[in-house]
Order: C-alpha cells, then sequence, then structure tokens
C-alpha cells in the first residue's frame, strides 16, 4: 500500500488529504460535505453505532487514517478504547458490545466482506435490533466508510504513522453569510 | 436514480436527497459515459449485474480483446477492476498512469466513481433495499 500521495492538495498551504484532495472537485466536495455531515448529525441511529461500524471497516479495509480517528459525539456516547479493540474477528464473544451493537456489526461484515454472512439467523437479528430508517442509515454509513477508505487508500492518502486522534464529528455545514 | 444504496434510502428521505447529489456530483464530473464503464467492470468483477440496472456494454465484458478502447481508458479500465480486491496492491506506476490519463481533478473523481461503485454492488449483494422496507 503507498503512502506517497497520488494527487496533490488543490488547497495552498494544505497537504494532500481528504478534503484537500477533493477540493480538486468543488461540487464533489460541496455534495461529499453535506452528504456526510447530515449522516452523522442524524440522531435516528446513534453516533456509537455508526462509529462501532466505522472501526470494523477500517480494520478489514486496512485504512489506517480510519482506524485512527474517532469522532467526538461518538466518544460522548460511551464509546471507549477497550471496546473498540474488542472489534476483532472475535467480537460475537465480546461482553462490552451489544446485541444491537453485534448485529451491526454482523452486518458490516456482510456489505464489505461476505454478503454471506447476512444468514437466516444474521438478517432476524438485525431487523430485531433496528428499525428499516435505521438500517437505511446503517446501510448508507457502511458503504460511505468503504468507500471513503477505498478512495483514500487509492489516492495514497494514507499517513506512513498516526496516533490516536479525536476529531470534531462532522456536520452538515453552516452556509456562510 | 437508481441503485441499492438509492432504493434503501427511500426509509430516510432526508438522506436519500443528499446522496443523489453526491452520486451525480462524482459521475457528472468523470462523465456519465465513462461512469457507466467503470460501474460495468466492476459489476464484472463482483459476477453481479450493474446495480442500476444498466444494460451491459458487450465490448466491455472482455474489453482487453476488443479494439476499440484507447490505450488511456486500458489503464483506467485495467485500475478500476483492482478495486474491489486488490485495492491495497495497486501500485504507483498503475496510478501515475491513470492520472496522466485523467488529470488530477479527474483522477480524484475516478477514484469516487469506483469505490463508490465497488459499494453499491456489495450493497446489492446483500439485498440492502429489502432490509429497509420494513
Amino acid at each position: 500500500m503507498s503512502t506517497k500521495p497520488r494527487v496533490s492538495s488543490a488547497l495552498p498551504g494544505e497537504p494532500p488529504h481528504l478534503l484537500s484532495v477533493l477540493a480538486h472537485q468543488p461540487e464533489i466536495a460541496r455534495t461529499f460535505g453535506e452528504l456526510y455531515g447530515a449522516f452523522w448529525d442524524s440522531d435516528e441511529l446513534g453516533a456509537r453505532t455508526k462509529e462501532i461500524a466505522r472501526m470494523r471497516n477500517a480494520r478489514v479495509t486496512e485504512c489506517g487514517f480510519c482506524r485512527n480517528v474517532r469522532f467526538d459525539k461518538a466518544v460522548g456516547e460511551g464509546l471507549a478504547e477497550d471496546t473498540v479493540d474488542d472489534i476483532t474477528d472475535d467480537y460475537p464473544t465480546s461482553g462490552r458490545l451489544s446485541d444491537a451493537e453485534k448485529a451491526a456489526l454482523r452486518f458490516t461484515d456482510a456489505l464489505i466482506h461476505d454478503p454471506a454472512l447476512l444468514d437466516r439467523r444474521a438478517r432476524p437479528a438485525l431487523e430485531k435490533a433496528f428499525t428499516p430508517p435505521q438500517i437505511a442509515e446503517l446501510g448508507l454509513g457502511v458503504s460511505l466508510f468503504f468507500a471513503l477508505a477505498k478512495a483514500l487508500i487509492t489516492m495514497g492518502l494514507e499517513p506512513e504513522t498516526m496516533t490516536r486522534t479525536v476529531l470534531p464529528t462532522p456536520r452538515v455545514p453552516v452556509p456562510a453569510e | 436514480m437508481s441503485g441499492p444504496i438509492a432504493e434503501a434510502l427511500a426509509a430516510r428521505p432526508d438522506l436519500a436527497e443528499r446522496y443523489a447529489d453526491f452520486r451525480s456530483a462524482t459521475h457528472t464530473a468523470f462523465g456519465e459515459k465513462r461512469t457507466t464503464m467503470v460501474r460495468q467492470v466492476i459489476a464484472q468483477v463482483h459476477g453481479c449485474p450493474i446495480p442500476d440496472g444498466t444494460p451491459p456494454d458487450p465490448d466491455l465484458a472482455d474489453w482487453r480483446s476488443s479494439s476499440r478502447f484507447t490505450c488511456g481508458e486500458r489503464a483506467w479500465l485495467a485500475y478500476a477492476e483492482r478495486i474491489p480486491f486488490e485495492h491495497t496492491a495497486i501500485a504507483d506506476d498503475e496510478a501515475e498512469a491513470v492520472v496522466a490519463e485523467l488529470g488530477e481533478a479527474g483522477y480524484v473523481a475516478f477514484s469516487l466513481v469506483a469505490a463508490l461503485a465497488d459499494a453499491e454492488c456489495r450493497a446489492a449483494m446483500v439485498d440492502l433495499p429489502s432490509l429497509t422496507k420494513g
């Protein structure tokens, strides 16, 4: 995997990272900001559940940036590092993840890795844990996490090293007055 | 707009419009014709139909044998095929060839189109819309 950026920053003075690279395409950057902000602003599905799914995606896609970022809204909802440490292949046996969170993780694995995992037990477990609007939000989130991780990795935007970093959770941009 | 994610978001109209806008922006930036080509080759890697139901172009089924495609198109078609299962193995020289063909802005749009196409195939394979119908 290359950590040498394959595209330059479009923002003067900024190194290449996702947002500075997206700036090569302002309309893509704008609509992405609106979408991702709306997704994280929504409380239909809790931020903790969304972050747990994002952590699983990070591990499976080998996105180091994704793995080291924590969004503050999820941290505020009680997502601690010992719980994140449980999001390995052994997550079904975790005592820190709820049954709903495990159902979300199984769905995440099915979508990003192996559709056969959403089997005759996993599908009803997901439907029991979450409403259709919540599943729609989770499905969008996992799809975006997966696509963004792939874009980051293939554009060479993975950092060589990175410490764990808590970032403000994306929000819908407020229009400038 | 169709496809498994758009259909699933019928249960969330607040997110549906924003997803449609984002996806449309990526397709417009890369060009609809090229976007359709990328979506087809990625669906072929997955062994699934193109998720939005677009009829496949028969020349793309075996594009390497077709004389229809330019060297530049072959570079990004080959790169797109690597996205689903070989995304960490794409070499710098492969990326450089695509950037040389598309320019940096085009490469950014292409990267997102390909990544979203891969995600949409996977969403189709778990039948995401069926989970959101209630």
